[in-house]
């Protein structure tokens, strides 16, 4: 065999096999022309075995091209059974019969109760604007609820509290509101300070769509040097845009606290109408969110902080409220039944 | 507090419409609850009655009625109202009748003259019913009569909520005055005519200075009692009083008009010509108006004549006292009680009255006088008579304390830069001295502002009156700190967020249970904290426990048909330990029904079980250090007595979990199903938790272990426990994990004989293990567990 001759018998043998293999239709043909090609007694194989009668000059062109040759019939034969090879699974694949429009399975998952949901929400904000977390009794003294933060024992607004007593020889009350953390932290912390307190509290008042005798509270005070009204309206701009968006407003109306002076009722833009008035703020474009004021110099003094020295803001808002708010809840006694209907939508 | 526009009009120029007025009154911080429209808002509507009806020529449904106006004319006017009778009197409006803000004009209708109309109550504006049909007058009523001289003149009545520091507010003239001060408008007393006196009043002798400052009194004879002019019996009806008579209803007009509490008794009952304002005797009978005998203490104030107790001073009148219909004689108290000393009695008795709460409150001693005056004019106006001198008993005039203070300190406190001049202008209105000259400014009070006591207080005057508007907003100047949450709120929170995971639905519960819940969960009243003035019975105590809300919750949502239950609690329980209230956080749970939440179509429903539950308390409080799971020794009396296992933590128990007790269930009512249930306090807990510990992560191993399982045959009374301690003991020269697969009694076994198996893992941490080593290892096992518990392999 001349070189040349040997070159034609590889053009030959690539030619054929190349388009053998293309119109291969299963891994079992692919097999076949792998050994009549490469096989020990396989076309190429045996072309192959003539190159030892080639000279020296003549191998080495002729010993890389079969090599060249072997491997690329090797590659394409090696990328049509995977090729087929995926086909045939997807084939399968393609026979599946499913109803994917069963219902899945019921997984249990558990949910957090609405007033959490919304109590979360809240202290989260307020904890992004610094207000670190704090806490008091739930059944306290007379002192801390009222004594200290300025309600004195024979006023009108002490009766307005609707208080429960406790049966006790002690002066002892459920408190009538978040405030009582007031008293006892400023009597065991010093401004700079400034606090969050969410929890729950209790009046007299029976329950109704709108009363209920337990319900939550979070209380924020803030006292350092300087702290005036400017501040409370401030930082409230800032609580309100983190719950209802970059748009929120707030306004102040002027109101009545024993333990604030000045203090002031605090109204959100409505956030259903954007202030042009709906059902939701009756109509006046403005929804009652909470109170506040400049903590009263009596508190200060109260609690051994100087009120010439020291200035601070307090605020108190319902947890119920908001949340019966944004969650289109009408009945306050919905977040007490624990129905699951209504647990598991939040 | 009831205002009536028209009465408001007394005392100050106004031209706001009502919704104007209300919105003044809510910048200044005045409340407006609601405001109603009453009388009639109509001129040039009379009285005129119906002779005859006749068809409209072009027209099914209207009428032509004519009408006999009473002074011999009549009219004929188009109607079609269906409820016309010949004989009827009706209100006919004839042309150029105001109707509210529409004048009546002639028409044609469908080609016939109209001059007038026959009005239904809601084209008056009387009501706002919708109701077709025209308003019918009773018979008796004169023709030609003007109908709103039945109704009233139109008018605004507003509902205000008054802050309890503002009694000033709690009449017209306190609302008008205020309202002057922010409209920068004069406002005028009603005029006044001061009635000489003649004689001498009853003698005063105020033996309680300190409760009673100031007793004004003054004697009427001579006067006419009867019932009031209409004007006065209508504006007291606008403030919701029921007039009785002449000498009653003044005292209320002036207490409504000018803010301060009178008192009328019939001089008769007044015996000795004496007055005595004192405090009653321990256990002192008193009949007070109302019918009601009380028994007074020391610290209730009395009026009181030579002989007896006459009123319950700044409450009510005595039943032995009071103006009778035959009353001639009067003898008038304005006087000045403390606030405080009112309330105790208010408070002790449950007796308040619309006098009480303006006591209470604080009123205006200088406002007595004013009142007495007024007063007077209209008992002599109205009921004639012949007044006596004042006798005014006022030991101590009170002045308010003057405040010192500098404008940059108001400023300061709002945050805002309100000018010196406008601080000055609002403080000069509201003052009753005010000197602004040198750096510190002086400023008293007038007496009716008794709640105007330091610079905060002007500092809400100044932002009131300037408006609320001025405070900026400015960028948040927070400072920081970091501090976690109390451990309770935070070990809830992780806890409440571990129970979700787990598939649990978050109760909140209201706080108080009853004696029965206590009984079922074996709680003693004693140590309970127990409520004095509860809402209801079975809310008498705070609870010690979070179980019995749980289970009413269970109880309630298995009526709706919520089967399959996983929900739990975390909040406070109380005790009351040597009488001190204790609250510690808890965590409770409930599970009921079949594992999966509902039955679905892939697999067979499996109720939950004790193992269970056994394993949520392990994903709960595996991870919590120094827990773990022990049987109860005695099961608390509300769960089964055998399947309760107590929560350790470092050996003492914090709480229980099991079965509920039947009889548990049967108290709550649930007779449907099993329930499976939790509870544990973390108060012990907090003790050892921190925020800050993480727990550093443990190595896993990298070469990959060799499994065998483990099956063997033991004596049933043998528990998992002997075995798996069996296993722990076994000496081994490599690293085992294990976990039970399979557990089985029955048949193919010996009687009394169960087998259990386990899937083992060794491992080496360096290398991968030899067959040899891994055999040698299982073989030691199976030695171990024939010597320790009598295992065969199976």
């Amino acid at each position: 065999m001349t070189i040349s001759e040997f070159k034609t018998a590889c053009q030959t043998i690539e030619q054929e096999y190349k388009t053998k293999i293309a119109h291969a239709d299963n891994l079992s043909v692919v097999e076949e022309l792998r050994i009549a090609a490469l096989g020990r007694k396989g076309a190429l194989t045996e072309l192959l075995k003539g190159l030892k009668d080639f000279s020296i000059e003549d191998k080495k062109t002729a010993g890389p091209l079969g090599n060249a040759l072997k491997t690329a019939l090797s590659a394409a034969l090696d990328e049509k059974t995977e090729t087929l090879a995926a086909k045939q699974i997807n084939d399968e694949l393609n026979r599946t019969e499913i109803d994917l429009t069963l219902p899945g399975y019921p997984v249990a998952k558990g949910h957090r109760h609405p007033l959490a949901v919304a109590q979360d929400r809240m202290t989260d904000i307020l904890a992004r604007l610094g207000f670190e977390w704090a806490e008091g009794p739930w059944v306290e003294d007379e002192k801390h609820n009222f004594d200290l933060l300025n309600i004195p024992l024979h006023h009108p607004a002490r009766d307005a509290q609707d208080t429960f007593f406790v049966d006790s020889t002690m002066p002892l009350v459920l408190r009538t509101h978040t405030s009582n953390v007031q008293s006892r932290y400023m009597e065991k912390h010093k401004p700079p300070l400034r606090i969050m307190a969410p929890g729950r509290v209790f009046r007299n008042d029976s329950l109704d769509a709108t009363h209920s005798p337990v319900f939550h509270q979070i209380e924020g005070l803030y006292v350092d040097k300087n702290v005036s009204m400017a501040d409370l309206k401030s930082d409230l701009t800032a609580f309100m845009k983190g719950l209802f968006g970059n748009k929120a407003e707030i306004r102040f109306r002027p109101s009545f606290f024993p333990f604030t002076e000045p203090s002031v009722e605090v109204d959100v833009k409505c956030v259903f109408c954007q202030g042009k008035g709906c059902n939701v703020c009756k109509g006046s474009g403005w929804i009652e969110m909470l109170g506040a004021g400049v903590v009263h110099p009596n508190v200060l003094r109260n609690c051994g902080i100087n009120p010439e020295e020291f200035s601070g803001y307090a605020f108190g808002m319902g947890v119920e409220r908001l949340a019966m708010m944004m969650l289109n809840i009408k009945d306050i006694r919905t977040f007490y039944e624990n129905d699951l209907r209504i647990l598991k939508q939040f | 507090m009831k205002i009536l526009y028209s009465w408001l009009k007394d005392f100050i120029e106004l031209d706001l419409t009502p919704e104007e007025l209300a919105q003044k009154l809510t910048d200044l911080g005045i409340e407006v609850a609601s405001i109603e429209t009453t009388g009639a808002d109509f001129e040039g509507v009379f009285v005129a009655q119906i002779t005859q009806i006749e068809n409209h020529p072009d027209s099914d449904h209207l009428h032509l009625v004519t009408l006999d106006l009473g002074d011999g004319k009549t009219q004929r006017v188009v109607c079609g109202a269906p409820n016309i009778a010949v004989g009827q009197k009706v209100p006919l409006a004839r042309v150029g009748a105001r109707l509210g803000k529409n004048v009546l004009k002639p028409a044609v209708i469908r080609g016939v003259k109209s001059e007038g109309m026959i009005c239904s109550s809601d084209e008056l504006g009387l009501t706002n019913t919708r109701a077709r049909g025209i308003l019918v007058l009773d018979e008796n009523i004169p023709l030609g009569t003007d109908v709103s001289s039945l109704y009233g003149k139109a008018d605004t009545l507003f509902e205000l909520e008054i802050t309890s520091n503002r009694p000033d507010l709690l009449s017209h003239w306190g609302v008008a005055r205020e309202l002057g001060a922010l409209l920068n408008k004069p406002v005028k007393l009603p005029a006044i005519k001061d009635i000489p006196g003649k004689g001498k009043a009853l003698d005063i002798d105020i033996q309680n200075p300190q409760a009673c400052t100031r007793y004004i009194g003054r004697v009427i004879r001579g006067v006419k009692n009867a019932e009031s002019p209409e004007w006065l019996k209508m504006r007291l009806s606008a403030m919701g009083l029921n007039p009785k008579n002449a000498l009653i209803d003044i005292t209320n007009y002036v207490m409504f008009e000018l803010g301060h509490p009178m008192h009328a008794f019939d001089l008769r009952l007044v015996e000795g010509g004496k007055i005595i304002v004192r405090n009653a005797q321990p256990d002192e009978k008193f009949t007070i108006l109302d019918g009601r005998q009380l028994t007074l203490n020391e610290n209730c104030l009395l009026i009181a004549d030579a002989k007896k107790a006459t009123a319950l001073a700044g409450i009510m009148g005595g039943l032995n006292s009071g103006i009778q219909e035959d009353t001639t004689d009067i003898f008038v108290e304005a006087a000045h009680f403390d606030a405080p000393t009112i309330n105790k009695t208010v408070k002790k008795f449950g007796v308040s009255s619309d006098s009480s709460q303006r006591f209470e409150r604080g009123t205006d001693v200088e406002g007595a006088m004013l009142a007495m005056r007024r007063a007077s004019d209209l008992f002599v106006q109205i009921c004639g008579g012949v007044a006596s001198e004042i006798n005014d008993v006022y030991p101590t005039p009170y002045k308010n304390p003057a405040v010192t203070f500098t404008p940059a300190e108001i400023n300061r406190i709002l945050g805002t830069q309100i000018s010196e001049e406008r601080l000055k202008e609002i403080f000069s209105r509201l003052a009753l001295e005010f000197n602004a000259n040198g750096e510190r400014w002086m400023f008293v009070a007038p007496t009716h502002r008794r709640d105007l006591n330091h610079k905060w207080d002007l500092a809400e005057e100044a932002a009131r009156f300037a408006g609320y508007d001025q405070i900026p907003v400015n960028p948040s100047r927070a400072y920081v700190a970091f501090v976690d949450a109390p451990k309770g709120i935070e070990l809830g929170r992780q806890f409440a967020q571990d129970l979700i995971g787990l598939g649990f639905c978050e109760c909140k519960n209201i706080d108080f249970v009853g004696e029965k819940e206590l009984k079922a969960f074996g709680q003693n009243p004693q140590f309970c904290i127990k409520i004095k003035n509860a809402l209801a019975q079975g809310w008498d105590y705070l609870r010690p426990v979070l179980l019995p809300a749980l289970l009413k919750n269970v109880e309630s949502n298995l009526r709706f048909g919520n089967r399959n239950l996983a929900l739990f609690e975390t909040t406070k329980t109380f005790q009351s330990i040597k009488g001190f209230p204790v609250e510690n956080y808890s965590v409770a749970g409930v599970l009921c029904g079949t594992l999966e939440q509902e039955k679905f179509f892939g697999a067979p429903e499996k109720p939950v079980d004790f193992y269970f539950l056994k394993g949520m308390m392990s994903a709960l409080l595996g991870h919590v250090e120094g827990v773990s799971f022990a049987p109860a020794k005695a099961a608390p009396c509300y769960m089964h007595p055998k399947i309760c296992m107590d929560i350790m933590l470092n050996g003492k128990s914090i709480g229980q979990f099991g079965k509920l007790h039947p009889l548990t269930l049967k108290a709550f009512d649930i007779k449907t199903a099993d329930v499976w249930a939790f509870e544990f306090t973390t108060k012990q807990i907090e003790k050892s938790f921190s925020a800050q510990d993480f727990k550093p992560a443990k190595n896993v191993a990298v070469f990959p272990p060799s499994l065998r399982d483990l099956s063997v045959v033991v004596d049933k009374t043998i528990t998992y426990a002997q075995i798996a301690s069996a296993l722990d003991k076994t000496p081994l020269d490599v690293d085992l994990s294990y976990h039970l697969i399979d557990k089985y009694e029955g048949e193919h076994l010996p009687a009394g004989k169960k087998s259990v198996t386990f899937s083992l893992a060794f491992f080496n941490k360096e290398r991968t293990l030899k067959d040899k080593e891994t055999d040698t290892a299982f073989n030691r096992i199976v030695e171990q567990l024939k010597a320790a518990v009598g295992a065969e392999l199976r």
